[in-house]
């Protein structure tokens, strides 16, 4: 099969989906002629002109609020926010708009839009371009979140969350752009709520989100050296969260350890390490571990930032005290 | 300009149905009827129904917290209404929502909505959307004077006017937000000037004169249809009772009841009435009858929401995500 | 028709208020709008307009008086209206909405747990408890070897099979031959291996475990320790006995039993009856329900009679409520629950906290009497030995009879030598004459 990169794969998604469906519009800052910062929207504004594939001032609440208005009205929008520090800007559109409307009007009205972002440090961006602050979405109920973690399945679950009528916010990862993988050429849907098992393994279950997947596989590699066998569940959708497969994988190592780059502190791992101790506490052999971003801002020196962010030097240690309780 | 007289008559009846309305659910909150808060529309009847009327079925609108009489202006049922303020299932949104965020798809009611500011993106929004599905469409967008110096207002007049979308923003400025008043929260007087900032017209109008308001939106409706651009048009109205029920002695913690009475002497629907007595377009008999028919109607709107029931507990727990996925 | 008014919701938060002053008179024609009363809430003074126009026929509440919003206040009716006689006012309606919740949400917070039980839990891994609990395996008994002493998965799996214990063969052997587990063995083999010293040396532990050994006391222990220490070194006891004819208290018992339990379910016990005649003889003697707290005497309000329990690991002190207002069917349930659930360790704080007496029974040990020590902060407790069987003279003549000694300690810093003979002589005469004790409660 031909590979393609992540970013490619969610290029295109949004052709073909575009190309299907002309309700199908994306809006965003720099995503028409200059083709998005990441490269994501490269080509789209030459196939489908100016209006569908819209360059917008700087203006977040406006243009989110008004995919908000247009989804309410017969089209099915797709805003990009450049990164997701920048959602703060438009909160009271993500949280108090886009994911009430559909029961604020008691069933009637839905917001069939997605808003795509980035989250992840690495690229020396700083506190205010660097944050992974997900877990916020993953809190509010009405709102749908994708957290694709290769290309494979970005493409899959962008087509399914264009066809979806609900509203989604779809998290990418900066560090994954320019990963490659194979992604099939026609058009494919991955059903939300299904978590894939990357990897099987019997000794500690790694729930794993975004990069925190690729880098738990080579943490596996090296785990296998001593032994230790990780099973690697990637959830792709936070929510709804595919609790049955998460908890299956536990019951059966007995291990949990959990790795998100949110904050430790109320994010994604704390939640799921809650649904494993409130749903599968007898079966648990040792306690659950997270990994995690330190409850810290991002900080720009390149040795602080690689201190910061959470990678194989993070997981082994909680691999290792896991192995302690056999 | 002519007014055709069957629209006049129409008017009046819409203000005074929303007269009636909010009369009757200031008393309903009273006696404890309706939970929640309630916002009344009372003295600014001639905007949402001098605006209004130059709408078709299939125009879209956004509304404030506030939003009764524009909901009522666009040709909302009284029952589902009624009952949506009483928190019951056969309410608008199934008792989901209540005052603040009546919605009805069907007549492009795209939601009062209880953030300040909030409805202009949305509006902004259904107005790109007639764009990109290439219909008529326009959209009515109310919101405040305390709501013009939200950052919405700046990047939804910024983004409506570059792209020339259909909207029509109305801005009613009653003078306050809650309790402060604009002379406090703005430098400027006229919120219209600042259609400049965004190369669109901007019109001040004497809200309280219905054949001002509907002059004024017939043209920004035609200008917005023939795929013009956008329009501000300010309304300077007045609430004659607090910001809220339970905002004591009509907001005359911060209103003289001086201006409350100055105000009162423009009473919108007292104007249009004598208008139409002098001009012969309707007698006074016939403007009473009106009256007395819309009283019925409210009070069978009072009566269905009465004997309808609440949402059952486990309708909690519904319409959070739509069901299945799309074609 | 005519229309009430009502004191107006006047805002979310405010539940009642104060009319200051009546704008109009019963009487006087009203518009609808005018203002015809100020409320005051909180330090806000609201004008209140007329919700119809007509006469205002009825005040109802005057000024100053507070009450609940939504409360009725005045009529007002229709010119020429008359407001019958009998007219009523409703009662104030119960603010939107009146539904009330039936059902939990599915989030519905589940009962708390019981309180931890007394003695010191194992430490083990959630899964490790849960295969104990499922193979009836001792965790006491089962050594941790995951970090600080935890007590695994792996563990329990092997004091389960114990074949997965490491062990030698003649260790095997020994185990076997004796009858000795080899789970909970420690063994110092090589990598933990059980060796035959090992088994030898848990066989002779088995035969005698105390001698020579320190056992740590746990919570129950230390408990009693302190309590007992407490109650012997503060209240200075002085001590009675009394010999209690029991012929008539268990011939009346064994009359009343079959039909007691016919319509009860259950037979009552001896027991029963000493803890109803206790509370009714101490409503004779409040003194004996008293307490001393520094310079104060407080007499407790309620009698509440403790039974001591005896279990394996110490003594339990639950005490049966309002023993003198409950009827022997009440008291013999109450005794049947609390002392099961003291065996099981399942008594709650206030059912072990409420006695104001105490009764203390060894009848089923071959003891004629015993000191017993006050159950601090009671001032009088009663001891019962075994009922026995006795030769005594009845005016010169030998007779044989059943009696039990019953001793009496109190708190001689509130309760003197006097009375307390006088308690147990009244007591004694009272379980002597079962019939008309019973029948004058």
């Amino acid at each position: 099969m031909r590979e393609l990169t992540y970013a490619q794969a969610i290029n295109e998604a949004l052709r073909q989906c575009m190309r299907r469906d002309e309700r199908v519009v994306l809006l965003g800052e720099d995503v028409g002629v200059y083709g998005g910062v990441f490269q994501v929207s490269a080509g789209l504004q030459d196939e489908f002109g100016p209006d569908r594939v819209m360059d917008t001032p700087i203006s977040e609440a406006g243009f989110v609020g008004g995919c908000v208005g247009a989804a309410l009205t017969g089209m099915r929008p797709v805003v990009e926010i450049m990164f997701i520090d920048f959602t703060t800007v438009c909160m009271d559109m993500i949280i108090n708009q886009m994911a009430k409307m559909h029961y604020m009007f008691g069933g009637r009205g839905k917001v069939p839009m997605v808003l795509r972002t980035n989250i992840g440090a690495g690229r020396g961006a700083a506190a205010q371009h660097s944050q992974s602050f997900h877990s916020l979405f993953m809190h509010i109920p009405g709102l749908y979140v994708a957290a694709p973690s290769t290309p494979y399945d970005a493409k899959g679950l962008m087509i399914e969350a264009i066809r979806n009528d609900n509203p989604v916010i779809f998290v990418e990862h900066k560090k994954l752009y320019v990963e490659k993988g194979p992604v099939p050429e026609e058009e494919y849907a991955i059903p939300f709520g299904k978590a894939d098992i990357k990897r099987r393994g019997a000794d500690i279950t790694v729930v794993a989100t975004l990069a925190m997947v690729t880098r738990s596989l080579r943490a596996a590699e090296e785990a296998e050296k001593e032994g230790v066998g990780l099973e690697i569940v990637d959830p792709r959708t936070l929510t709804p969260l595919d609790k049955e497969t998460i908890l299956e994988s536990v019951k059966k190592t007995g291990r949990l350890l959990v790795a998100d780059e949110g904050h430790k502190t109320a994010g994604v791992a704390a939640e799921i390490a809650a649904i494993a101790a409130e749903e599968a506490i007898e079966y648990l052999k040792a306690p659950v571990m997270r990994v995690c971003s330190p409850d810290t801002p991002v900080p720009f020196s390149p040795p602080l930032e690689q201190a910061y962010i959470p990678d194989v030097k993070d997981i082994m240690p909680a691999v290792k005290r896991l192995m302690e309780y056999a | 300009m002519d007014i055709p007289k069957q629209t006049l008559r129409e008017l009046f009846r819409i203000m005074v149905v929303i007269r009636a309305f909010e009369e009757n659910v200031q008393d309903l909150y009273a006696r404890g009827h309706i939970p929640g808060l309630a916002h009344l529309y009372i003295g600014e009847e001639a905007v949402a129904a001098g605006v209004c009327a130059n709408l078709q079925a299939d125009d879209y609108l956004t509304s404030t917290h506030r939003g009764h009489g524009h909901v009522i202006a666009k040709g909302a049922d009284l029952k589902p209404m009624m009952a949506e303020l009483y928190g019951k299932r056969t309410g608008y949104c199934k008792g989901k929502g209540g005052s603040m965020h009546i919605a009805d798809m069907e007549i492009g009611i795209l939601g009062a909505n209880g953030i300040a500011g909030g409805g202009l993106p949305i509006a902004v929004g259904a107005a790109l959307s007639a764009q990109w599905r290439g219909t008529d469409q326009v959209t009515a967008c109310f919101f405040g004077d305390a709501s013009s110096n939200n950052g919405t207002f700046h990047e939804s007049l910024n983004l409506a006017s570059l792209r020339k979308a259909p909207v029509v923003f109305v801005c009613e400025n009653n003078l306050y937000g809650i309790s402060v008043g604009q002379f406090k929260h703005q430098p400027i007087k006229d919120i219209a000037i600042r259609a400049t900032s965004y190369d669109m017209p901007g019109v001040v109008v004497d809200g309280n004169d219905v054949f001002k308001v509907y002059e004024a939106a017939s043209k920004a409706v035609r200008r917005a249809r023939a795929k013009e651009g956008p329009t501000l048009i300010e309304c300077k109205t007045y609430r004659w009772r607090g910001h809220h029920e339970g905002d004591p002695n009509q907001g005359r913690r911060y209103r003289t009841q001086e201006e409350i009475d100055q105000w009162k002497a423009k009473d919108p629907i007292e104007r249009l009435a004598n208008k139409l007595m002098e001009d012969k377009v309707a007698g006074a008999a016939k403007l009473a009858a009106i009256q007395k028919e819309i009283l019925q109607e409210i009070d069978d709107a009072v009566a269905f929401a009465n004997s309808s029931d609440f949402p059952a507990i486990e309708e909690l727990y519904e319409d959070v995500y739509v069901e299945g996925s799309a074609q | 028709m005519a229309t009430e008014v009502v004191l107006p919701m006047l805002g979310i938060t405010v539940e009642k208020g104060k009319i200051v002053e009546w704008l109009k008179r019963e009487g006087d024609s009203v518009q609808k709008g005018e203002i015809i009363f100020i409320v005051e809430t909180d330090k806000v003074a609201t004008e209140v307009e007329s919700p119809a126009s007509g006469i205002l026929a009825k005040i109802v509440i005057p000024v100053n008086q507070e009450v609940p919003v939504l409360t009725v206040v005045g009529v007002i009716t229709e010119p020429g209206e008359k407001l019958s006689e009998t007219y009523e006012v409703a009662p104030a309606a119960e603010p939107a909405p009146a539904a009330a919740l039936e059902r939990p949400t599915a989030y519905a917070l589940r009962e708390t747990l019981p309180p931890p039980q007394p003695s010191g839990p194992a430490r083990v891994m959630p899964a490790g408890r849960k295969l104990a609990r499922d193979q009836g395996i001792d965790l006491s008994a089962v050594t941790g070897t995951g970090p600080d002493g935890v007590i695994l998965l792996r563990d329990v799996r092997a004091a389960v099979s114990g074949a997965g214990m490491k062990a030698s063969t003649l260790a095997r052997r020994l185990a076997e031959k004796e009858g000795t587990p080899l789970a909970g063995i420690a063994g110092t083999g090589v990598r933990g291996r059980v060796m035959v010293s090992d088994v030898e040396r848990a066989v002779a532990d088995a035969r005698s475990p105390d001698f020579g050994k320190v056992i740590p006391m746990d919570n129950i222990r230390r408990v009693i320790a302190r309590r007992m220490s407490e109650s012997a070194f503060t209240a200075p006891h002085i001590y009675f006995f009394a010999d209690v004819a029991m012929d008539p208290l268990l011939g009346f018992r064994k009359q009343v039993s079959e039909d007691f339990e016919k319509k009860f379910g259950l037979r009552p016990s001896v027991n029963d009856f000493l803890i109803k005649a206790v509370a009714l003889n101490i409503l004779d003697f409040p003194i004996m329900n008293a307490q001393a707290r520094g310079q104060e005497i407080h007499v407790q309000p309620e009698i509440n009679v403790g039974l001591a329990v005896a279990m394996d690991n110490g003594l339990m002190v639950p005490a049966i409520a309002q023993a003198d207002r409950a009827g022997l069917a009440d008291i013999a349930r109450q005794r049947m629950d609390l002392v099961r659930r003291a065996r099981a360790g399942k008594l709650t704080a206030d059912e072990m906290g409420r006695g104001t007496f105490t009764i203390s029974s060894l009848a089923q040990y071959d003891i004629v009497c015993f000191t017993a020590i006050l159950n601090p902060p009671q001032s009088g407790i009663l001891s019962i030995g075994k009922t026995r069987e006795e030769l005594y003279l009845d005016k010169g003549e030998v007779k044989a009879r059943t009696i039990a000694t019953f001793g009496l300690s109190v708190d001689h810093r509130i309760i003197d030598g006097a009375v307390a003979a006088d308690f147990l002589q009244n007591l004694k005469w009272k379980l002597e004459r079962p019939a008309f004790t019973f029948l004058v409660q």
